[in-house]
Order: C-alpha cells, then sequence, then structure tokens
C-alpha cells in the first residue's frame, strides 16, 4: 500500500441558523507512510474539520476516506472507534488529559483500552522518554503547559499508532516550550516511524515537515515539499 | 469489558468528589425510605397490637346464642387462640342492699389480648394480671363498692350462689366505648360458676363472645370461611370496628406515613436524577477523549453501567445500614415515650430500601448516562457540538414510570400515587408556563455588571432554560414539603379537637330529677367541670312506617348481605337504647339530610337520626316511627338524618327527640365530667350520696386513645423530618448542577473588575427571586393536592390556607437564598485563575 491516508471527493456542509455552510470542498488528497505533513491556513479555512475527518472523528457530508486499509466512510461509529484504538493517536491544542486521572494513568489510558497487560510498563517508559517521570503521579492541574503537553505526546504514541494527528500542538505555549514540544514530537515520531499529520499556524512547525498543504476558503490549494 | 478501568475511574472520580452528591442522595432515599417503613412496620404492628386490647382478642364473634362447636374446631385447625366470655343483666345483692349489674363470666383463655387491671380496693390505681376470675371468686367495678356498702372480701350474691369478693375490677380490656356499659356496673366471674347461679334460664338475653387470636393470614381465612355461615344478629368484629376512637385515627396516620414515604421517594429520585445529570455533563468531555482513545460506544456503556451499579451496591448498602441504624436510634429515644413495646424490625423495610435504591438508579441515574455512549468523539476539536442526541424522550419516560411504579408499590394505593403525581404534574405545567412568561418579558441586553440586581435579572434571563427547571425544582421540593406539613397540621389538630386535654372522662347516668340541682351545686363546689344535664330514658323503636323494627332489620340486613356487604356493626334498630331530647343540635354531630328544628320548636313530636342507625334501618326523612317507651308508645316523625363523631367519647344518642317530645315520660339524667386522677375518691362520695347513679369510667380508654394518637403525632412528625433531610439534598443538588456555569462567568466578571460584593449580591438577588417564584407555585400546588388528598383520602374537611401565601414565598425565598448563596460562596472566594485555568 502506497498511501496511509487518502480521500476522494471529500465534502462536508453543517447546517446553521443561517442556512447550509459549506466547510470543506471536494478534498482530495494522499498521505503516504512515515509522512509528515502540516496542514496550513487561514482561520475558518476549514484545516480542523479536515483532521477531524482524517481521523474518523467526524463523518463527511460525501466523499470518502482512507486510513490505512480502512474506509472509515463505510463504517459506524463503533468501527472507527476500533480503528482509533488500532491505528491513531491524537495531540491536541488543549491537551485533553482527564483531570481524574495522574500523569501515568493518563499515558496508560489507550493500552488499557485495548485490555494490553503491558499498559503500566510501556507508560512508564514513554514519561521517562518525555523526562517526566518524576511527575507521574501527579495529576493534570498540578502540572505546566509544556508538562501537560508532554503527558499528551507520551499518551499518544502509548497506542502504538501508526498515525499522529496533532491539531495546533503549540498554540497554547510559549515559544521556547513550544519549540521543545516541537523537537519531542518529531524525535519521537522518526523513532515510532509514524504517519504525522498536524495543523498549524506555526511556521516552525510546518518547516519540519516533509510536506505542507493549504486550505483556502475549505478548498486544497496544492502544498509545497 | 472494561471492569478495572471503570474501577479506576469510579475511584479517581469519587477521590475527585464527582461523585458525593450522587452516593449522598442516594444514600438518603435508600435511608430514608427504609427508616420510615421500618419504624412505620414496628409501630403499626404494635398499634394493632395495642389496638386489639379494645377487643381482648384479633377478632370476635358476638352472638345471642352458642355458636356451632364446629367454627371453633375450626379455629383450632387453623392454630387460632381462643376464648369465651358470656354476658348477662342481673341483679347483685349484698347483705343489704342489690344493685342492677351487668356480668360478665370469663373462661381461663380470657382476655387473648391485653391485661385486666385489677386492685385490692376502689377507686386506686391496680395492677396488670392476664386471667379473669378463678372459679369460685368474682371481682367488681370500683363504683359498686360503694353503691353496694361491701369491701373486698365481703360476699355478693348473685341469683342463688353466692362468692367471695376477691379484687376490685379496675379495668378489663374490651369493656368498650363507655357508653355502652350504661347497662349497668360490671361484675366478673368465671364461666364455669354460671350453672350454679342458676341466673340463665331459657328466654335469658345473654351475649355470648368468641375471642380469636393468632396469624394474620389464619384470622383471615377464619373470616372468609365464617362470614357466609353468620346469622342474623351475629356480628364479627375486627380491631377497627371495635376499637371505638381509634380505628379512624390508625386508618387516617397508615395513610399520612405512606404519603410521607411517597414524598420521600419522589425527592430523593428528584435528587438522584439532578446528580446523575451533572455527572453525565461533567464527563461528556472525558468520553470524547475516551473515545478518540478508541473506546467503542458499548464500551463508554458498559463503564458507567459498570460504575453506577458499583455505586448502587455501595449506596444502597449504606442506606440501608444508616436507615436500621437511624430507626434503632429514634426507637431509642421514643422509648420513654412511646408506653407499648414495639416488636423488632422486619426486613421488609431492608428489602424495601434496597430495590428502591436500585429502581431510583435505574430511573433517574441511567437515562444520563446513557447519553454519554452517544457524544461525538470531534466534541474534542469543536466543543460546540451538541451533546443530547440521545432522546430526552426516553430519559423523561424513565423516569416518569419509574417514579410512578416506586410510588405504587410503596403505597399499595392506586387512588394515593395518581392524586400526588397528578398534582406533580399540574404543578410541573403550571410552573413551566409561569417561568416561561416570566422569560418572555424583554430580553435585558448585555450582562448588566453595573448594580447587583441587573446583573441578577440579566443573569436570569440569559439562563431561561436553566432557571426554568430550577424553579421546577426548587417549587417540587417545596410544594410536596408544604403538603406534607399541611396534612400533618390537619391531622392533629382534628385528633386534638376530637379528645382535647380535659375533655370530661367519666359519665354519670340515672340521675333522678331531684338530685339534677343538689349534684350540680356538688360539682360546682369541688370545682368540677362537668357538661349540662341531658334527660334519658330507655325505649326501643318497635315500627317503622307501619312495619315491625324487628322484620326491618333483618330484611336490612339480608340486603346488605347480598350486596357482599361488610355491613352489620352496631346494634340492631329494635335494641333498648337511650333517647333524648335537645332543643341545640349536640356539638360533633352534623346535620345531613332533612333540617333541624327551632329552639322554640313545640309541634307535633320529631325525632333526628343518626346515619348508620337509619342506614341499618333503612329509615328514611318523614318516615314514622312507633316507640315504645315504659309499656307505652310514641309516635314521631323523622325531620334530620345526624352523623356523629362516635370517635370523641361524648355521650351520643342515635335518637334525640325535638322539645317536649319526651314530656310524658319521667326521665332520668345524665352528665359527663372531667376528673383528675389525683381526685378519684371524690366517686367514693358521689356514690355513697346518690347510691342510685351510675358512674361509668371512661377515663383509662380516653387516655389510651390520647396515647395512641400521640405515638401516631410523632411518627408523623419523625416522617416530616426525614422528608425534609431530602428536600434539602434536591435544593442541594439542584443549586450544585448550575454551579459550573455560575463558576466560569463569575471568574470572568472578576478578572473584568467585579468586586466580590457585586458578584455575591447579584447571587443573593438570584437565589432569592427564584425561591419567592418557587414558594409562590408551590402553594399553588400544594393547596390543590391537598384539597385532594384531604377530600378523597383523609376524609377531612378541607380549609383554604390564606397564611400559606405568604409562608410559601417567605420560605421560597429564605431557604433557597441561604442555601444557594452558602452553597455558591466558593463562586466568590475560588480564585478567578484557579476557575479558568480549568476549565481549558
Amino acid at each position: 500500500m502506497e498511501y496511509m491516508l487518502k480521500t476522494v471527493g471529500l465534502d462536508k456542509t453543517v447546517t446553521t441558523s443561517e442556512g447550509q455552510l459549506t466547510i470543506l470542498k471536494g478534498i482530495e488528497l494522499e498521505i503516504k507512510e512515515s509522512e509528515s505533513v502540516a496542514i496550513a491556513g487561514a482561520s475558518g479555512s476549514g484545516k480542523t474539520t479536515l483532521l477531524s475527518l482524517l481521523a474518523g472523528l467526524d463523518v463527511p457530508s460525501q466523499g470518502q476516506v482512507f486510513l490505512g486499509p480502512y474506509e472509515l466512510t463505510a463504517m459506524n461509529e463503533e468501527q472507527r472507534a476500533k480503528v482509533r484504538g488500532e491505528l491513531v493517536g491524537f495531540v491536541f491544542q488543549t491537551f485533553q488529559l482527564l483531570a481524574s486521572l495522574t500523569a501515568l494513568e493518563n499515558v496508560m489510558l489507550p493500552a488499557e483500552l485495548k485490555g494490553d497487560a503491558r499498559a503500566e510498563q510501556q507508560a512508564r517508559d514513554l514519561l521517562e522518554r518525555v523526562g517526566l517521570s518524576h511527575r507521574s503521579h501527579h495529576y493534570p492541574n498540578q502540572l505546566s503547559g509544556g508538562e501537560q503537553q508532554r503527558v499528551a505526546i507520551a499518551r499518544a504514541f502509548g497506542s502504538s499508532a501508526k498515525v499522529l494527528f496533532a491539531d495546533e500542538p503549540t498554540g497554547n505555549l510559549d515559544t521556547a516550550t513550544g519549540l521543545h514540544i516541537i523537537d519531542l514530537m518529531f524525535s519521537l515520531n522518526q523513532e515510532f516511524g509514524t504517519t504525522l499529520v498536524l495543523v498549524t499556524h506555526d511556521q516552525r512547525l510546518a518547516d519540519r515537515c516533509n510536506r505542507a498543504i493549504n486550505i483556502e476558503s475549505g478548498e486544497l490549494v496544492q502544498g509545497v515539499d | 469489558m472494561h471492569f478495572m478501568l471503570a474501577l479506576k475511574l469510579l475511584w479517581r472520580d469519587w477521590r475527585a468528589g464527582e461523585l458525593t452528591l450522587l452516593l449522598a442522595s442516594l444514600v438518603i432515599a435508600v435511608g430514608t425510605v427504609t427508616t420510615i417503613t421500618l419504624f412505620v412496620d414496628r409501630l403499626q404492628k404494635a398499634l394493632l397490637q395495642e389496638s386489639a386490647t379494645f377487643l381482648g382478642a384479633d377478632r370476635v364473634i358476638s352472638s345471642s346464642s352458642p355458636i356451632d362447636t364446629a367454627w371453633q374446631v375450626k379455629a383450632s385447625s387453623l392454630g387460632l387462640r381462643q376464648a369465651q366470655t358470656l354476658g348477662f343483666l342481673s341483679m347483685v345483692f349484698s347483705d343489704d342492699r342489690a344493685q342492677f349489674s351487668s356480668v360478665k363470666a370469663v373462661d381461663e383463655n380470657y382476655p387473648l389480648r391485653g391485661q385486666l387491671i385489677i386492685s385490692e380496693a376502689p377507686f386506686v390505681r391496680g395492677r396488670p394480671i392476664t386471667h379473669g376470675p378463678k372459679s369460685g371468686e368474682v371481682w367488681m367495678e370500683s363504683r359498686l363498692f360503694p353503691s353496694l356498702d361491701v369491701t373486698t372480701g365481703d360476699v355478693l350474691d348473685i341469683g342463688v350462689a353466692g362468692f367471695p369478693l376477691t379484687q376490685v375490677l379496675v379495668k378489663e380490656p374490651d369493656r368498650g366505648g363507655g357508653f355502652e356499659s350504661a347497662a349497668g356496673p360490671r361484675v366478673m366471674m368465671n364461666l364455669a360458676d354460671v350453672p350454679v347461679t342458676e341466673v340463665v334460664q331459657p328466654g335469658s338475653r345473654l351475649t355470648y363472645r368468641y375471642l380469636f387470636a393468632g396469624d394474620e393470614q389464619a384470622l383471615q381465612d377464619f373470616e372468609r370461611w365464617i362470614r357466609p355461615k353468620l346469622k342474623v344478629g351475629d356480628r364479627w368484629l375486627g380491631v377497627r370496628q371495635g376499637a371505638q376512637g381509634i380505628g379512624n385515627a390508625l386508618d387516617r396516620a397508615e395513610s399520612f406515613l405512606l404519603l410521607g414515604g411517597l414524598l420521600g421517594v419522589v425527592l430523593a429520585g428528584v435528587a438522584i436524577a439532578l446528580a446523575a445529570q451533572r455527572y453525565s455533563l461533567r464527563h461528556y468531555d472525558h468520553v470524547a477523549i475516551l473515545k478518540t482513545l478508541g473506546a467503542t460506544p458499548n464500551g463508554v456503556d458498559s463503564i458507567f453501567v459498570t460504575i453506577l451499579l458499583v455505586l448502587g451496591l455501595v449506596g444502597t448498602l449504606l442506606g440501608s445500614a444508616l436507615g436500621f441504624v437511624t430507626q434503632m436510634g429514634v426507637v431509642n429515644i421514643l422509648d420513654s415515650v412511646i408506653p407499648i413495646e414495639l416488636p423488632g424490625p422486619g426486613f421488609r423495610g431492608i428489602w424495601l430500601g434496597l430495590i428502591t435504591g436500585f429502581i431510583c438508579l435505574l430511573s433517574f441515574a441511567l437515562p444520563p448516562l446513557l447519553k454519554l455512549r452517544a457524544t461525538e468523539p470531534v466534541r474534542v476539536i469543536r466543543r460546540d457540538i451538541d451533546t443530547a442526541s440521545v432522546s430526552d424522550r426516553l430519559t423523561y419516560s424513565f423516569a416518569i414510570i419509574g417514579t410512578l411504579g416506586l410510588m405504587y408499590w410503596y403505597s399499595g394505593d392506586y387512588k394515593l400515587t395518581l392524586l400526588i403525581f397528578s398534582g406533580a404534574v399540574v404543578a410541573t405545567i403550571v410552573l413551566s408556563i409561569v417561568a416561561y412568561l416570566m422569560l418572555r418579558s424583554g430580553r435585558i441586553l448585555g450582562m448588566q455588571a453595573g448594580s447587583s440586581w441587573r446583573l441578577a435579572l440579566a443573569g436570569m434571563q440569559r439562563r431561561g432554560r436553566e432557571n426554568t427547571l430550577q424553579i421546577l425544582v426548587f417549587g417540587l421540593a417545596i410544594m410536596l414539603l408544604l403538603i406534607l406539613y399541611l396534612v400533618r397540621t390537619a391531622l392533629i389538630t382534628e385528633w386534638q379537637a376530637q379528645i382535647p386535654k380535659d375533655a370530661p372522662n367519666h359519665f354519670a347516668l340515672n340521675i333522678s330529677p331531684q338530685d339534677v340541682e343538689p349534684i350540680e351545686q356538688l360539682f360546682k363546689e369541688k370545682k368540677i367541670k362537668a357538661q349540662p344535664l341531658f334527660s334519658m330514658i330507655r325505649g326501643r323503636v318497635s315500627k317503622v312506617n307501619g312495619e315491625s323494627a324487628r322484620e326491618r332489620k333483618i330484611s336490612s340486613w339480608r340486603q346488605r348481605q347480598s350486596e357482599g356487604g361488610k355491613g352489620g356493626g352496631g346494634p340492631g334498630i329494635d335494641s333498648s337504647r337511650n333517647l333524648t331530647w335537645a332543643t341545640k343540635l349536640p356539638s360533633q354531630n352534623d346535620v345531613i339530610e332533612g333540617s333541624w328544628w327551632e329552639e322554640n320548636y313545640s309541634g307535633p313530636t320529631l325525632v333526628s337520626v343518626e346515619e348508620s342507625f337509619a342506614q341499618r334501618g333503612d329509615i328514611n326523612i318523614g318516615d314514622e316511627l312507633v316507640f315504645t317507651i315504659q309499656g307505652q308508645t310514641l309516635t314521631a316523625l323523622v325531620s334530620s338524618i345526624r352523623s356523629v363523631a362516635w370517635d370523641n367519647m361524648q355521650p351520643n344518642f342515635y335518637i334525640i327527640f325535638s322539645p317536649g317530645g319526651l314530656a310524658d315520660f319521667p326521665a332520668t339524667f345524665m352528665t359527663s365530667f372531667f376528673l383528675d386522677k389525683t381526685n378519684k375518691l371524690f366517686l367514693n362520695q358521689l356514690l355513697r350520696q346518690y347510691p342510685t347513679m351510675t358512674v361509668i369510667e371512661v377515663d383509662a380508654v380516653i387516655e389510651q386513645i390520647q396515647s395512641i394518637i400521640e405515638n401516631v403525632t410523632l411518627a408523623i412528625e419523625l416522617v416530616l423530618v426525614l422528608i425534609l433531610v431530602s428536600g434539602a439534598l434536591v435544593l442541594l443538588a439542584s443549586i450544585q448542577a448550575s454551579m459550573d456555569e455560575r463558576f466560569r462567568e463569575h471568574a470572568i466578571l472578576r478578572t473584568l473588575g467585579a468586586g466580590q460584593r457585586l458578584v455575591l449580591g447579584s447571587l443573593f438577588i438570584e437565589f432569592c427571586v427564584l425561591g419567592v417564584f418557587a414558594g409562590l407555585l408551590a402553594t399553588f400546588g400544594a393547596e390543590i393536592t391537598v384539597y385532594a388528598l384531604e377530600t378523597q383520602i383523609f376524609d377531612l374537611k378541607y380549609e383554604l390556607n390564606p397564611v400559606l401565601w405568604v409562608i410559601g414565598p417567605l420560605t421560597g425565598m429564605v431557604l433557597i437564598g441561604v442555601v444557594g448563596v452558602a452553597a455558591t460562596f466558593k463562586v466568590v472566594k475560588t480564585a478567578p485563575s484557579t476557575v479558568l485555568r480549568e476549565s481549558i
């Protein structure tokens, strides 16, 4: 298989109080295995929506999405969830850690959901890798923004994901911390050989990727390698 | 599948305080139901046992002839204990005096319930004893001693036999409601001694009473078997028919306690629903994250159902333990006040509590949690995604079915269930409409953060939907509390009015006309509170509209039997009874048909007839009754039918003549008076001075009734307290549900410069205004529901409560204002940065 991700004729329209709103139109996209792609565009261009469709978090109004060997658009939510558990990792702008779980427990979650007996050991290794083993028993509200994002990154790789989706991962961080996070993400990415798709305004992040694609008013504009 | 994960999340949520309110609501719900059921069960059993002492048994067959021995064999085969008594009227003689008396011969098993009280001397406190006189001795009521001028040890002649008077009979359990004993003072002897007296001859008027006691199921089986076999004139008496004065009180108390339990269940259900709703709302984001990590909808279900089941198990067990301990504590506290021995707690209460807990969880907590499975994972990126895609209709259906089911199961009374439920539905609709109207009155622009008032009002309008719900919940909780309070007050007022503390507790009969003035003077001198004297004549109805009264009685009895009626309580219309005349309608008598005569009436003789008497004889307004009085006949027309409060232990009459109606007949007089325990020896003086007078002591009976009523009142107040706790929890849950949004809003306000005083002031105003509205609407709902309850269930007279329309809104304002601010005080105390950081 040449591609990890593929879309065919992807449309997304939503109904608002003012009528139908087209967010994405005719998106045709292919992303290869182990490729890193940045999706860029102005606010409201539809890049986050595209990310959520690629990750199977949402369903398009029209078109098809293929993730690995699976056609996401032909699946129900139960099946999509299983695919996410098997293939996908996420890093969000707002970290999205569970407040009632410690750093270690948050990282353990994906493996626990799969019933993996090695969940705890794996999680400890990952926290060590991101430099937070000494904070493993702390709760998210006891960690700084950068530390929370590192935990989120550790969690994303904890599911042995083939594809990592990141939505503005440095959006809530200061410049210096953001740089650290970028370095961490890419080094782990290389180590695990994952395909990386990220939405970003951060030019430094976009520059680190193999390719950048632009979305303008819901339509794909050819990217730059 | 995700059992360990579920347990971990449960534990973490518990540590974070996410589950406190839900668990507390569940524990209180189960605890309330368990406490009430256990306590009520025990009290009911005890009251029934106590009430059975009025009969001396659980059931009695009363007949004018011996019953078929096969009946006694049947009773034995069902495991019932039996006793027998024989009653007849006879002269009894001392050395130089004679008295007409009511003799009761009892066997060695008598009484089956309750105790007799005997003493060595008349009119002193006695000691309890569980059997009657042995063969060869007799006991006698206190008042006969001065009348016959005898003391204990002297011999009393009954018929041709003489017996030593060994004890004074102070109290026998089944003496009856006082006025029936006007037939004669009591002499008690052993049943085996009756033949030697030769008093009982063919044609003697005798009352055979066969007493039964035992297991309730066996008694009911026996009743079913025996009813078709009863003859005309046979009476089957259970506790309620036999227990004059308390039957009604017991019925009402049971209904009230059930009502309390019902309301407790409803309130608890609301609290659980609110707490579960909040828990669910706070977990949408968590579930969205779990879904991005691979949790399937079924997986989400299994996690939260596991959480619910574990919580349910812990909550119901804790609640049952709490209920058991609370109930034991209450019993201990009330031990000195409740004079009756409470039987041990049964398992029914525990089971009821456990099952209630799980039904509450399933009906109220499960639906909000099931919504979580439909959380869209894209919510992690787009917070604007709506959450409630599992139908709200399903949620409400679960809740309604669960509520109705629990209410009916708990009360076993569909009428009560429907009344309460309808009241709540009507209140809900009205509350919603009014709240909607309030919000429609122009949307205020902006946050209006310039003053606490404007901030509060603008906030209320903005949070329209949530505020409607809050008014609804507050209103419902206050309404249920008001209902309970109103009904309780009405019941207690009615009971106290029936038998006030200084109600006359002695009757004096057979007062000759020439003794009336001296006796009135004596009462005045001794400062004894006495009622005005009534004249009294013995007579009986011989004809009704030309038909023999006896024939009428029989045909009426047959008709009632064929209609499957349980009627037959009460003496036959042709029996001899006390007749009187009156100018005014006596107190606690109400004319229900026809009309009472004028005070100065002097026309043809009229009579006013009591309603059950009229029913037994099929007597109507305008009917002609012929009376046989002292060998002569007297005709009178029925001009009114009255209802009489027989429970009030006052002289009451089945038949009252118009003024002058009985002028041709020599009458004696009667009165009732109040005598304190310490003054009992006055009766010695009274009876020695006026030996022809009969005095009936009902003080012991009245005391017993009052004590039972007081105990029941206590139980009712306990229920009220428990329900108040449930209600407070509901208020708290409802306020908590709105906390998150208030936190965020006010944190932002404070970062923009709003002071703590402004924010606190606006919170206080908002809750007070919500409270006033809720109180007003609750009062409206309560009045309607209480009207239905009082007239349909409790058989009380409904009266509007104007004061309530002030108290209701005031209570709402104070209660919700204070509780609301106390619960949301954190909003002003928590640093805005903490709130804002945690909400990211």
